[in-house]
């Protein structure tokens, strides 16, 4: 069905328009002229490419946000490297990217697969998985900093139940505090997750899963022979997407604990707020968002080049 | 960011009592004014003033500008009020982005996102060259008010740093603090405190602007007190933290009280919700804030709650001080129209009229030591102001606001057993440099 409808070239599935004037070869449709891209390329450039040059060249400076600055040369990146607190965030920044590109895709698919097909309500159940997509992280992030605090819903929950000897102060807990941050990332992710492997479901023909289970393959089976390769896609935008958002984390860090407790928390997005606009240290920020920019591209393209699609490799 | 800690305590001041009723402070006196509005007629007699407001009752900036114009009949004067908790990068974008009000609130010093010091380096502060602005600064320390020997700001008055404190509901608790208690009575007010359910004192132990004043308290009488020029020495380097006896004695004074169970359980995690919530319900007596905190909260109870400010008591063997901060200040824009006239007004904000109208917002006029201008919160702390028992807020004069910071999220550290002492000590001379 969808595949075959997939596969109709457009220009077969168009009918082709009369040949005019001069025009004497196959018909085709005018889309339009390539200047016609100019406004939105400048655009582009000017708000997005030209900003983050000047980001950058600031990376070179002393700058403090005010008046005059000297060029440092890479002073800022060798100290990046230097000052121990910023190593730890840059190990907490990739902790929380892998935890949360793992169990945000994990359970995602799993509450895809189980809302698919099958289940009566799982119009309403997908609805209400992906609901905290769309408030805003920060707002979720208060009322989960509610929920884990000493003496709140958590903790009260777990006393009521009989289970007082796991009550924790979680956000002030070097050891919990960052599990905290990421199932706050993870809560509200899996929804964006469901939906991204939903429409790679919907691509995969039922026919072919019933021919498999009538000649014997088994659920493990099915999933990973037919259902894996033919959502490959959908796996390469949910796991890029959360590998960028896990990398460049701060609301929740923020709103959650703030760095704390003792900058057990802190990451390099939240690092970079704080030396730019906390310490005054443009120069400086800029060269961690310089660092920052740098290493998701790296994630990025090594994390695509993993899932990308082996048949196209092949054609 | 220590000296936030003003604005956004008396932000929380405003949530405290979630029921408050905006009351409107008594009218002061109108005044007759400073210099002749003359000297300036040429210039445009209209200019703006963008300032913070902590609650409906903090209107302390509004009145010093009405009776300015009060004064001065044809001028007027534009309010900008801002939201309190996003004031300081507010502010410090519309300054670099050449945007700036004529005449603003800002933070004295150096080290915030809207301290003087840096704009005024950069020439965006409009210099006050009239010679009665720095007689009226002298008494609060003309330093953080100046940069290169010039002077670019005037002082909001000054507030006590020490314990808000509710002497009714601890009384009804069994417990008795004043001004002149020891650090073994607090101890013992702390035991008597949890035996009953409570606690003593609240700490958000999140935010390091509460931690960090706390130890700011204790180190004034540790560290300040026997050596008022430990800054200077600091900066010279002829001491440090982590080898200054007073800042190990005021880490390890904090804690004692933690051990002791002088915070409400959960206080290495809570927020300034858990000092508000704690408050309204009794479960605390006190918190650590600027004093103008408790004149705030007592305006926007409706008189229904009855605050005093105590200094915290030395730890034994040691005398007491109290922390005396007049960090926050009004300076104007290079770029005003109207220079001439924008100085008058922040020479009558320095003048003792003016500091009697807009230091009702951060405590007593700058350097008054008479009674008789000390709010009535400030009855348990008033014989230590009187007598000069007193010091500056210690990081107006650090080297950057990292080394703040840190001391916060340090004494988080140490309340959770993530570090000692003396790694906060340490990691607070790296960040000084």
């Amino acid at each position: 069905m969808t595949a075959t409808q997939g596969r109709v070239p457009a220009a077969v599935a168009a009918e082709p328009a009369p040949a005019r004037g001069r025009r004497t070869g196959p018909a085709r449709v005018a889309y339009g002229y390539w200047w016609w891209c100019i406004p939105a390329v400048l655009l582009t450039g000017t708000t997005i490419y030209v900003t983050t040059v000047s980001g950058a060249f600031f990376a070179f400076t002393n700058w403090s946000g005010i008046g005059s600055f000297d060029f440092i040369g890479i002073d800022n990146f060798v100290r990046i490297f230097r000052t121990p607190e910023l190593l730890g965030s840059l190990t907490n920044t990739l902790g929380l990217a892998i935890g949360y590109l793992v169990f945000s895709n994990v359970i995602g698919i799993l509450f895809a697969l189980a809302l698919n097909r099958t289940l009566k309500t799982r119009y309403i159940l997908r609805t209400l998985i992906f609901m905290p997509v769309v408030l805003s992280p920060i707002a979720v992030s208060f009322v989960w900093k509610f929920i884990f605090a000493f003496d709140g819903p958590l903790n009260q929950t777990l006393g009521a139940v009989g289970l007082k000897g796991l009550q924790q102060d979680w956000l002030a807990s070097p050891a919990l505090a960052l599990g905290c941050v990421l199932t706050v990332m993870v809560w509200q992710n899996i929804g964006f997750v469901m939906v991204t492997y939903l429409a790679g479901l919907a691509t995969v023909p039922p026919e072919l899963e019933e021919a498999a289970a009538l000649d014997g393959a088994g659920t493990w089976r099915r999933f990973r022979s037919i259902t894996l390769p033919m959502i490959q896609p959908s796996i390469a935008i949910a796991t890029t997407l959360s590998l960028i958002q896990g990398l460049r984390v701060f609301d929740q860090v923020a709103a959650l604990t703030g760095g704390g407790p003792d900058n057990a928390t802190q990451t390099l997005a939240s690092e970079i707020y704080q030396q730019t606009f906390t310490y005054q240290q443009f120069g400086f920020g800029a060269a961690m968002a310089l660092m920052l920019s740098a290493l998701i591209l790296i994630f990025t393209i090594a994390q695509q080049r993993v899932t990308r699609d082996r048949t196209e490799i092949g054609a | 960011m220590p000296q936030h800690t003003t604005r956004r305590v008396r932000q929380v001041a405003a949530l405290a009592v979630a029921t408050a009723v905006g009351v409107s402070l008594a009218a002061c006196s109108s005044g007759s004014g400073g210099a002749s509005a003359s000297s300036s007629a040429k210039e445009p007699q209209t200019f703006s003033f963008a300032f913070s407001e902590a609650n409906t009752s903090d209107t302390s900036a509004r009145q010093v500008a009405d009776a300015f114009m009060k004064a001065h009949p044809g001028v007027t004067i534009q309010f900008q009020k801002l939201p309190a908790e996003s004031y300081a990068q507010a502010i410090a974008t519309r300054i670099q982005g050449g945007n700036a009000p004529d005449a603003f609130e800002a933070e004295s010093g150096i080290g915030q996102a809207d301290s003087i010091q840096p704009f005024a380096k950069a020439g965006l502060l409009l210099e006050l060259a009239n010679p009665q602005i720095k007689t009226d600064l002298a008494p609060a320390g003309i330093d953080q008010f100046s940069y290169g020997g010039k002077v670019y700001a005037v002082s909001r008055g000054s507030g006590v740093n020490g314990i808000i404190y509710n002497d009714v509901a601890a009384k009804g608790a069994g417990i008795s603090l004043t001004g002149s208690s020891t650090f073994n009575e607090v101890l013992n007010g702390c035991a008597a405190a949890k035996a009953k359910g409570k606690s003593l004192f609240g700490l958000a132990g999140s935010i390091p602007a509460n931690t960090s004043i706390l130890a700011h308290e204790i180190a004034t009488s540790t560290v300040y007190g026997p050596d008022p020029k430990w800054n200077a020495e600091r900066n010279a380097g002829k001491v440090k933290f982590a080898t200054t006896q007073g800042w190990t004695d005021a880490l390890n004074a904090i804690k004692t009280l933690s051990d002791k169970g002088c915070f409400q359980p959960g206080a290495g995690g809570a927020g300034f919700d858990a000092l508000t919530n704690g408050s309204s319900s009794g479960k605390l007596f006190g918190f650590f804030a600027p004093g103008g905190a408790a004149a705030s909260i007592e305006a926007a109870s409706g008189g229904h709650v009855k605050l005093t400010v105590l200094p915290f008591p030395a730890p034994a063997g040691v005398k007491t001080y109290a922390s005396v901060s007049s960090d926050e200040a009004i300076a104007a824009s290079a770029k005003t129209k109207s220079p001439k006239l924008v100085e008058e007004f922040l020479a009558y904000i320095a003048s003792p009229e003016g500091q009697k109208i807009i230091s009702t917002g951060t405590g007593f006029p700058i350097g008054s030591k008479d009674a008789s201008q000390l709010p009535s919160t400030y009855q348990d702390v008033a014989p230590v102001v009187i007598s000069g028992d007193t010091r500056s807020f210690p990081p107006l004069e650090w080297a950057n606001g990292k080394v703040n910071d840190d001391l916060g999220a340090g004494i988080q550290g140490i309340l959770n057993g993530q570090k000692t002492a003396a790694q906060v000590l340490q990691q607070m001379d790296t960040d000084w440099g």
